[in-house]
Order: structure tokens, then C-alpha cells, then sequence
């Protein structure tokens, strides 16, 4: 395959391409859907094939095919090519790119045991084992879900820099679903476990840190209320804290959304935009769900600091907006299949830990929220205007957790959240395994932090 | 942009191989997409790309239990191994009580116009004045945009056969083209979007999509934070989509009759004024929701949910169906060739009521107009908060300011009850979908 890939890149340049990039893709995966005790449906997929994408006339082009003979990757080139001409005559944003040195590596991740080599029974009999401690807690558990997968992803990426690096990535996951019911009241709760990593991942997981934790949390919420609606101090969790992080500065440094002008941090790099305690970091080298050693334009990964002490201090850059807004590239463009081109993508972003406690951080609000646990977020990265859906909250009276809460979402700007950041815990926990969307992807990735504390961000609620 | 790829051949390979396995039932399914996409990011149309995506699924099922394979290759060989491996896997999985089978054939009339020609023709050099005219429309409102966006087209054709006789062959075409420009005045961010979708490049409209949106998005400088308070709240036809798309999801399928949904329980209940008339209707000749057959090869049919404020049914595939004893509704939807089938609607309209949005406005004396918000609620409870993307205030009968970092929260069923007025007037989507804006009395909104 690998010939196959440097030949069409040879032929790109030889068609005119000032810059050739093609890349496969292979996805096999296994998952097991577990409803209620009963292992009812399992499943087995393998995606695979080439994208090809090309510079010509100073215009990106892109194609792909399921189809990896080279009759097929010749016309996707093909394709390419006469896309970047079609575009050729009209004004738009030029695809200009940095020159790398070009690099040549063979990675395939560790692991201590392949979940090739466990038989779907075996699977079957653990995913019901953590299964069952969820179905047993309460009798107000209505209904219990675990969604077992594993997945190995190879990415071969050829370029015309002479770039040739083949990466084997095995990623395995468990989802946990519980729906506890009283009356008409029905709560659900969610718990994610997932790394890359092989079926060690699952042998490990102790019940009462994933479906017995589930369970008790959707029980927990039947009595819990809604918040209080208005602007409020609020205390964050490691997992809130990293769905703040991811949503609220995360995509809004992302080198694609600034030179396109769709950041609201785009002019300000160098300055002071959070408070002096905050941050922030995206590190792909760090063994959590969104690592990777190579991005999917051959750049080899390293950690990104995003923001120092307050001030921002960098970009996550795909070849082109390094080119575009002066940066180098450091590893974080993919793409979710051979079907699209990459895209700048976090990795596993996270906030840097301070040096407080949590009942420090607590302990001078006099009536604020502590909000626990994410469900997921969105953010209009042009306005930095964010959303945080959160599982549950508590009321902080006098530095205490009081009043249990439900349906909480939080909304804020990411001008001014940053710098109303006045207290941050030294407990940083990287555990939310996840999948981001952007642009029509969807991409492993991962986020954390330290609990830590903001002024004034409006709590949504309907008290 | 066609390819004949033959889907029948490897469909009836899978089912041959299937037919020699001791299985309880089996289907199979392939699909070819063919898409062409112009991207649109900061300065103008920077990307022209084309895909072909084509592959098979299997599901076979053994006592009750079910197995799922899938592959992007339609050789021989993987055809071969993806059904061994279905089989294998609906061997280890476990019976579910619930599963009675799948449905056998039906016939129906064609729905007719959900294949267009010229997309099925389309290059990128014909389809790129679509994102081009869309760019210069908006900068024929105003010049110094950076943009995000695209136009797409697909062409797609599938093929599903059973065990239990059903075989059918479904073409479509769809086409969407979206822009968002952002306009920025020193630290202000004037920002909206537009676009549109349909089955015919026809339906298309890129200079009204453009000019829209560049207005939509100068109407969005100088906006401000409110107080938290209740007011009334009216919803763009846009807006409202999100509110009734989520109600008519929470009644669909397996989560609804299995008393998962916020809706499980609504069956004959009233959920709102009896101006309130909501169909499904997947029939409308040229609809983007439209197919003659569901996901199972079920008829389509028009279905009236909700009749006078009260829910009438839910939208069943053939195992929701089975659990409550009815036929199915045809509203299995069938993710491509992944293998998995769930519920959902197809063009959901919402009859039109007798009110005019200007006198929507003009009556009220405060309260908040929403053009971009997602009214999807926590699906178990029907809790909905949310931010509300893009907004006005409203007083005195007027427009008076954007609004930004304001929340709206409350129950989906409080906000249904709540519906005070719906508009005469409102916006089709793919010539199928049709949403009114709607007035409700009453919203908790959370602000500074």
C-alpha cells in the first residue's frame, strides 16, 4: 500500500500539483450492546480506504474512494486535481502551506491484551458482570444500557514533502446508560470509560467507579431540583472543568477558525485574556483517549500550551494555518476518515492545576453552584458564545454543598469567563472520553482539569 | 457526477451466502453516495472535493439475538466474511424478548420527484456559481465578511433484501448550501447564518440564502445581556422546528414505547392548544423526507400525530410496532449500510394557525424573539436548557436589541401548553417539512 500511496503522490506532482497528499484509512471495529441484562445485539464493521488532496493553482482539492486499487486512488487524483481547477478562476481563501522537513515512521501502539484475542463470549460475560451491578442497585433503575467497543484505526499518511508515516491506533471504550424512574419522575445518568489501550481497559474497571457509580448518580437525581436561574459563582468539577476548557477556548484556538476569522481570540494573541491562574493545554503525547503520536498530515505531535498564566501564547495548527498566521505546525490536524480532508483538532486539552483543595475553593463562597459531571457542549467560537450541559450541581451556601440539582446547563463568554477564573484546584483529572464534532467530523478526543472556580456565569434553570 | 456501480448483484450474493446459515431471519443492505462539496472558509470558496462512498451491511438473527457486520467493500471476500461474522455474532448474542421478527414486502406507489436529473449530472465547474453567487450576494449587503459555509450535492441509490421477500431499490438526490458570514466592528461580532436544502438543485436559492444571512448577521452587532425574568418568548419557524422535531423523536420507537422518553406517556393526552395540529407525512412527491419505503421496506403514509392539542400515535418501525400490538407506521430509518435501524419522522408540518409574526411582535409588550435556538430537551425527562444562539429583545412591539448570554429553561411539555398564538404564515423546508412561528405565553430565562 505504501508504494501504491508514493506513486500517486508522484503522479500528483507530475499533474501539476504543487503539493500531493494521500492518505488511507482503515477502521475495525467490534461492539457490544447490552439492554437490560440481555447482550441483545453485537456488531462488527471495517471502514477503509484513500483520500487524496492537492495544491494546484493554489487551491485545495480533495477526493475519495472506498476503493483502494490503484485504478481508484488514480481517478480520486484525478478528482482532486480538476476539484482545485473548478475553483481555480474564482477569488477565495488561497491554500498556502508550511514546508516541513519530511518524516518516515512506523508506530503501532501497545497493548497488553488485544481485544482480537477475547472472544465475543467472553466479552458478552464481563460487559454483563458491570452491567449487573448497575440493574441490582435499586429497584427505581428502570432501565440499564452498556455499549462496549473496540477499535483499531491505521493511518498511512504519503505526502509530497516525502513525508511517509504509518500509525496503528487501538482505542477501547465502555459507555454506561442508566434510567431510574419513581412516579413520573425519570432521570438518566452517563459514564464513559475509554483510552488507547487494548481489553486491559475493561478487566480493570471496578463497577463502583463506572455502572454501579451510574446507577447511584440517576437514582440520586429523582430527588434532586432544578437550579436557581440567574449569574452565579459556580465550582467545577474535573469533568465540567473539561468540557469549559474544550468548548470555551479550545475551538476558539484552533488555527482553521482564526485565520478564517471565525475566533474570538483571532487578534489577540500575546494577550492577556483569563485571569493569571489560568493555563491551558492540549498534549496528544499524554496517554489518554485523544493521543496519537503523528497527526494525519505526517507531523509528529508534541504538547501545545495554548495559554500562560492568562496570556494566550498559541494556536493549535494544521500546515496551513501555520503558514497563515505564522506558526509551526506541532501535530494537531486529522480527520475522521479517508473520506475528509484533515482539520485542526484538539487532542487532550485540559487546565493546568493550581495549588488549592477543593474545600479551599469552597469555602469563602457564600451562595454559589458546584456543577458535576458533563453531558456535552457546543460553543459559536465568532462570538465566543458558550454552552455546558452538566449532570448535576449542588447549591454552595456558606462554603457548603447544600441542595442537590438537576437540568443544569451553564452559558458564557469566553472574553469574560476566562479572566472571572479566581480559584484552581491542584485534583487535575483527564477522563472524558469522548468524540468531538466539527465541520461534519466527529474525532477522539479528550478533556480535563482541576476543580476550579468562576464568577458570574448565568445558570440556566426553569426555578 | 454518476457511476453505475451495480448494488443487486452483491445484495443477492450476501443473501445466497445467508440463505446456507441456520438463522432465524437476515437483511441486507448497500448503498452508493456520490457527493461533490464546495467549502466556503474566510475569504471565499477555498475547497473543492468529491466522494464515493459505498458499502454493505448485514444483520442476521439467531433466537431473538442479532448480529451486525458491515464493510466499505463489495468484493467477494468481505461480502463473504462480513456475513460470517453477523452470523457468528447473532450466535453469541442474546435472545430479546421485544424481537418478533422482521416485516415482509408491501407494495406501494412510487413516490414520484425525488431524483433530480441535473444533480445526478452535476461537476464541480457547474456547481460552483452556487457558493459563488451565495459570497457575492452577501457581499452585495456588505464587503468586509470572513465567511463559513458550502454547498453539497449527493446522489445516492440503496438496495435492501430479507429473508422474509422484501427487496427494494430507492435513488435520491439532495442538494444544501449554507453561509455564515461575521462581520466584526472593533470588539462587536455581527454573526447569523442562512441555508436551505432540498431534493432539486431548483430549490436552491444561493442569492437569497446569501443576502439573508449578511442581513441576519449586520442585525446581530450591539447586542446585550438582559435581566432573568419570565417573559414571553416566539419562535422563528426555524427555532420551532427544533422544539416540535424533538417532540415528534421523544414519540418514535423503541425509547417511546418502551417508557424511555418524556413522550412514552403522552399517548391521548392533550399537549397544547387545539390550534396545535402536527403530521408526518414522508409522501410528498419531492420532499427531502421523503421515500416510497422506510429503513424496512414498510410503506410510508401520511399520519396525523397530533389532532387538536392531542398526541394520536407514535411513529413505530416494525419492532416498536410489535410491542404495542400495531402495525408500523413506515418510520424505520435505516443508517445506512451500518446495519442499524431506529424510528424517527420524515416531514413533520405543523398546520398553520391565524396570526401574522409582525402582530406577533407589535403585541408584545416585553419579551424575546428567537431565530437560533435548539429546543432539544433531555430526552427521559423533557428538561430543556438552553442557550439562546441568536435573539432579540421585544419592547413596546418592537425589535429593540439583539440579546446575548441569555438562557431559557424549563419543561418541553410547559412550553407546548404555553403556546399562545401560531403564525399564518412560516417556512417550508425541502419541500416537505413546514414549522409556523409560534408565541409562548410564558418562558423562564435566565440572564445577568
Amino acid at each position: 500500500m505504501k508504494d501504491l500511496l508514493s506513486f500517486i503522490v508522484e503522479d500528483g506532482l507530475n499533474r501539476g500539483a504543487s503539493f500531493c497528499e494521500v492518505r488511507y484509512f482503515e477502521e475495525r471495529s467490534n461492539s457490544i450492546s447490552v439492554e437490560n441484562g440481555v447482550a441483545r445485539a453485537l456488531s462488527a464493521g471495517i471502514l477503509r480506504g484513500v483520500g487524496v488532496r492537492v495544491i494546484v493553482n493554489g487551491r485545495w482539492g480533495f477526493a475519495s474512494t472506498n476503493i483502494p486499487t490503484k485504478q481508484d486512488i488514480k481517478k480520486a487524483l484525478e478528482d482532486a486535481i480538476s476539484g482545485a481547477k473548478s475553483i481555480t478562476a474564482h477569488t477565495g481563501e488561497e491554500a498556502r502551506i508550511v514546508e516541513v522537513k519530511p518524516s518516515s515512521d512506523s508506530i503501532i501502539h501497545d497493548v497488553k491484551i488485544n481485544p482480537e484475542d477475547v472472544s465475543p463470549e467472553e466479552k458478552v460475560k464481563r460487559v454483563l458482570e458491570l452491567e449487573r451491578y448497575a440493574r441490582n442497585f435499586s429497584d427505581r433503575v428502570k432501565d440499564t444500557f452498556i455499549i462496549y467497543r473496540d477499535v483499531v484505526t491505521k493511518v498511512i499518511v504519503c505526502n509530497s514533502f516525502g513525508t511517509l508515516i504509518e500509525e496503528v491506533t487501538p482505542r477501547t471504550r465502555v459507555y454506561c446508560r442508566v434510567i431510574a424512574k419513581e412516579g413520573a419522575n425519570m432521570q438518566e445518568s452517563f459514564e464513559s470509560i475509554g483510552n488507547v489501550a487494548g481489553y486491559e481497559l475493561i478487566e480493570d474497571i471496578k463497577a463502583e467507579d463506572f455502572s454501579l457509580k451510574t446507577a447511584k448518580r440517576a437514582v440520586s437525581l429523582l430527588s434532586a431540583h432544578p437550579p436557581l436561574r440567574g449569574t452565579h459563582t459556580v465550582v467545577v468539577d474535573p469533568k465540567v472543568g473539561g468540557l469549559f476548557v474544550h468548548e470555551a477556548i479550545g475551538h476558539n484556538s484552533e488555527g482553521d477558525l482564526v485565520f478564517s476569522g471565525h475566533s474570538i481570540i483571532s487578534d489577540k494573541m500575546g494577550h492577556k485574556i483569563g485571569s493569571d491562574l489560568v493555563t491551558i493545554i492540549d498534549d496528544p503525547t499524554k496517554n489518554h483517549y485523544g493521543h496519537f503520536i503523528y497527526d494525519h498530515e505526517g507531523t509528529k505531535a508534541k504538547p501545545h500550551l495554548l495559554i500562560k498564566n492568562g496570556v494566550l501564547v498559541g494556536f493549535l495548527h494544521s500546515l496551513e494555518s501555520a503558514a497563515k498566521l505564522g506558526g509551526e505546525p506541532e501535530g494537531s490536524a486529522r480527520a475522521q476518515s479517508h473520506h475528509y480532508p484533515p482539520i485542526v483538532r484538539m487532542s487532550n486539552t485540559y487546565l493546568a492545576p493550581g495549588d488549592m483543595t477543593l474545600e479551599e475553593i469552597l469555602e469563602d463562597i457564600d451562595y454559589g453552584v458546584y456543577l458535576s459531571g458533563s453531558q456535552y457542549g457546543y460553543v459559536e467560537s465568532q462570538k465566543g458564545q458558550f454552552t455546558c450541559k452538566v449532570e448535576e450541581g449542588w447549591l454552595i451556601e456558606k462554603g457548603k454543598l447544600t441542595e442537590h440539582l438537576r437540568d443544569v446547563a451553564i452559558s458564557g463568554l469566553t472574553l469574560e469567563a476566562l479572566k472571572n477564573v479566581t480559584a484552581v484546584g491542584k485534583d487535575l483529572r483527564i477522563e472524558m472520553p469522548g468524540m468531538c464534532g466539527k465541520s461534519n467530523q466527529s474525532m477522539y478526543v479528550d478533556a480535563g482539569a482541576p476543580h476550579f472556580r468562576i464568577e458570574n456565569i448565568v445558570v440556566g434553570g426553569r426555578r | 457526477m454518476m457511476e453505475k456501480i451495480d448494488l443487486v448483484t452483491p445484495v443477492e450474493k450476501a443473501i445466497r451466502m445467508l440463505s446456507k446459515f441456520d438463522v432465524d431471519f437476515y437483511d441486507v443492505s448497500a448503498s452508493y453516495i456520490r457527493s461533490l462539496r464546495i467549502s466556503i472558509m474566510g475569504r471565499g470558496i477555498n475547497e473543492a472535493s468529491s466522494r464515493t462512498d459505498i458499502g454493505i451491511g448485514v444483520r442476521a438473527f439467531k433466537n431473538k439475538g442479532m448480529g451486525i457486520a458491515y464493510s466499505q467493500s463489495l468484493e467477494e471476500a468481505d461480502i463473504e466474511a462480513t456475513v460470517k461474522r453477523a452470523v457468528s455474532f447473532a450466535r453469541v448474542s442474546q435472545p430479546d424478548p421485544y424481537f418478533r421478527g422482521i416485516p415482509g414486502p408491501s407494495k406501494a406507489p412510487e413516490v414520484p420527484g425525488l431524483c433530480d436529473k441535473e444533480i445526478v449530472s452535476l461537476t464541480l465547474d457547474d456547481a460552483i456559481r452556487i457558493p459563488k453567487d451565495m459570497i457575492d450576494s452577501a457581499e452585495s449587503v456588505r464587503r468586509d465578511g470572513m465567511y463559513h459555509g458550502g454547498f453539497n450535492a449527493n446522489y445516492g441509490r440503496a438496495c435492501l433484501m430479507t429473508s422474509t421477500g422484501v427487496s427494494v431499490e430507492i435513488e435520491k438526490t439532495v442538494a444544501s448550501a449554507y453561509i455564515q458570514p461575521v462581520y466584526r466592528r472593533g470588539d462587536d461580532v455581527g454573526s447569523s447564518y442562512e441555508f436551505d436544502y432540498g431534493i432539486s438543485l431548483a430549490e436552491i436559492d444561493p442569492w437569497k440564502i446569501g443576502k439573508k444571512a449578511a442581513e441576519k448577521a449586520i442585525e446581530q452587532f450591539g447586542s446585550k445581556k438582559i435581566e432573568s425574568g419570565s417573559l414571553p418568548i416566539i419562535l422563528s419557524p426555524e427555532s420551532a422546528s427544533s422544539l416540535f422535531s424533538s417532540l415528534l423523536l421523544a414519540l418514535s420507537g423503541e425509547p417511546a414505547v418502551k417508557g424511555r422518553t418524556f413522550a412514552s406517556r403522552l399517548l391521548g393526552k392533550s399537549i397544547g392548544p387545539e390550534i396545535l395540529e402536527i403530521m408526518d407525512d414522508g409522501t410528498i412527491p419531492g420532499a427531502v423526507a421523503s421515500s416510497t419505503y422506510d429503513g424496512e421496506g414498510v410503506p410510508k403514509r401520511p399520519l396525523k400525530v397530533v389532532d387538536r392539542g392531542v398526541v394520536l400515535t407514535f411513529l413505530h418501525n416494525y419492532y416498536s410496532a410489535g410491542i404495542m400490538n400495531v402495525e408500523s407506521t413506515g418510520h424505520a430509518i435505516r443508517g445506512g449500510y451500518r446495519g442499524n435501524v431506529g424510528a424517527g419522522p420524515s416531514n413533520i408540518r405543523v398546520s398553520p394557525g391565524d396570526s401574522a409574526i409582525d402582530e406577533m411582535i407589535s403585541e408584545t409588550k416585553r419579551g424575546i424573539l428567537v431565530i437560533g435556538a435548539s429546543f432539544m430537551p433531555n430526552m427521559v425527562s423533557g428538561e430543556i436548557s438552553t442557550t439562546i444562539d441568536e435573539g432579540f429583545l421585544i419592547e413596546n412591539g418592537e425589535k429593540k436589541h439583539p440579546v446575548k448570554n441569555l438562557m431559557i429553561g424549563g419543561h418541553i411539555l410547559n412550553l407546548l401548553e404555553n403556546i399562545e398564538l401560531i403564525s399564518k404564515e412560516g417556512r417550508t423546508f425541502g419541500k416537505g417539512h413546514f414549522f409556523p412561528s409560534i408565541k409562548i405565553r410564558e418562558a423562564k430565562l435566565s440572564g445577568k
